[in-house]
């Protein structure tokens, strides 16, 4: 009998609850509130059957462009031959976690803002540009001995016992 | 001891699932909070109100309650404890001072919210089936009943609650196939019945029938009212001047407490993230300063 390629094929290990966290899901996952152009993380919640993505969106990050009562208009990008296409599909939010993609980024611009304030309350110029790290600096060894290696002189006797 | 199979081995217990912890305690019915708390997306943050109603065994509490993720908020609460503030001591947990209680939580939220002119509600109470109306200004504060665990049959004192707040003016959807005085086969409330509910009737039928019928069993059981002096007669008055006493001042009075007392301490304090570095750093210094000793006798 041939393999069979359903919307919902080789998704047995994918789609399963992890161990022990099988049946009711946690409320929070409801009491989350989702803007336009927030960024999600699509993953699948096997227990709830309903709004469910197909599995090539499983693991996708996209941003939201819809939001209606129960689900999330999400845009991801699919490759299909040699393009990419902006898709746009509509999830449930038992399906969707908010992104920490963009965690790092608000975070920083916060921070730069406020520099860049203190800077201009002190007058001087400064660049907030990230910088990649360079080699690192030189430094001494401590507590070294030195040790002087040199090779033995050939011992005829020695090195012949046993295997001659 | 005889050879007995053990049943639940290390491996059922390694593999065993808890349930929820507030669901192993028995007190939250998860698939009704997740219908009651669910708020539409397209809504975004707009909170949505429950009504709380428990019931124990000597005290009623009513709650206006909303979810959030670090922890349900209360707006505002009412007990039944609170009610002898207003004039009545004795049946706290009958149905009438549920109607007591869910007035009084209705009027206090309402004051709050500063909606308690526009919201009057149904001042006489008269049993029948009231919805607010919407006012000029503002809609009406609108919650949602949460009975909890409690079989829902016509009757139950939790409809009380519900019915004290929606005659206090909260908009609660509802149906009245639940009040007392509802009846199954003509499919109608009988708004007689419910008022005397309402009013504590059906508490002074038993007084009356009881006095007639066993003088005894009524001293001991209805001491305390007799104590305050209470007649049959007169208890639908009583209960009329706690509802004008509840709308005159539904305000929450702030209970003096004294601070906890200072317990001892049995168990080890926990250390924190910092403090267990600190402690590790020391050990590997003691460590460090003792082995330094024996590696300096050990090197030669």
């Amino acid at each position: 009998m041939p393999a069979g390629h359903g919307v919902r094929s080789r998704t047995r290990d994918s789609f399963s609850r992890p161990f022990r966290k099988k049946g009711y899901i946690p409320l929070s996952t409801y009491l989350r509130t989702y803007k336009i152009g927030d960024y999600v993380d699509v993953k699948v919640n096997g227990a709830v059957h309903k709004g469910m993505p197909h599995k090539f969106y499983h693991g996708r990050t996209g941003r939201v462009w819809n939001v209606t009562k129960r689900a999330i208009g999400v845009e991801v990008n699919k490759q299909v031959g040699n393009r990419i296409i902006r898709k746009r599909i509509h999830v449930r939010v038992e399906h969707v976690q908010p992104s920490r993609c963009t965690e790092e980024f608000k975070l920083r611009k916060v921070k730069n803002d406020q520099l860049k304030a203190e800077a201009k309350a002190k007058g001087e110029v400064i660049s907030t540009k990230r910088q990649p790290e360079g080699p690192k600096p030189g430094f001494m060894v401590e507590g070294a001995t030195l040790e002087t290696v040199t090779p033995i002189p050939y011992d005829v006797v020695n090195d012949l016992k046993g295997g001659y | 001891m005889p050879f007995v199979k053990a049943q639940k081995t290390n491996a059922y217990f390694k593999r065993f699932q808890v349930k929820f912890k507030r669901r192993r305690e028995g007190k939250t019915d998860y698939r009704a909070r997740n219908r009651l708390i669910n708020q539409d997306k397209n809504k975004y943050n707009t909170p949505k109100y429950r009504l709380v109603a428990r019931f124990t065994n000597k005290d009623i509490v009513a709650q206006i309650v909303h979810a959030s993720i670090s922890g349900d908020i209360v707006l505002a609460a009412a007990y039944a404890h609170e009610l002898p503030r207003y004039g009545l001591e004795v049946g706290l947990t009958n149905y009438a001072a549920a109607y007591c209680v869910g007035l009084l939580l209705a009027r206090r939220t309402l004051k709050q919210l500063e909606m308690d002119d526009e919201y009057e509600g149904n001042v006489e109470a008269t049993g029948e089936d009231f919805t607010v109306e919407p006012g000029e200004t503002r809609r009406p504060f609108r919650a949602l009943l949460d009975v909890g665990l409690v079989k829902t049959t016509t009757g139950n004192r939790v409809f009380g609650v519900l019915k004290g707040a929606l005659d206090g003016g909260i908009d609660i959807p509802h149906s009245e196939k639940r009040f007392a005085g509802f009846n199954k086969d003509s499919k109608q409330l009988d708004p007689e019945v419910h008022r005397k509910y309402i009013y504590g009737g059906h508490v002074a039928a038993y007084m009356r029938t009881l006095m007639e019928d066993e003088p005894e069993k009524y001293q001991s059981h209805f001491s305390e009212f007799i104590k305050r002096g209470f007649e049959p007669d007169s208890i639908e008055g009583m209960y009329k001047k706690v509802h004008t006493a509840i709308r005159a001042n539904p305000e929450a009075k702030k209970s003096e407490k004294a601070p906890p007392k200072e317990h001892k301490r049995y168990n080890l304090k926990k250390l924190s993230y910092e403090e267990r570095k600190a402690k590790l750093i020391d050990r590997l210094k003691a460590l460090n300063s003792a082995a330094g000793a024996d590696d300096s006798d050990e090197e030669d």
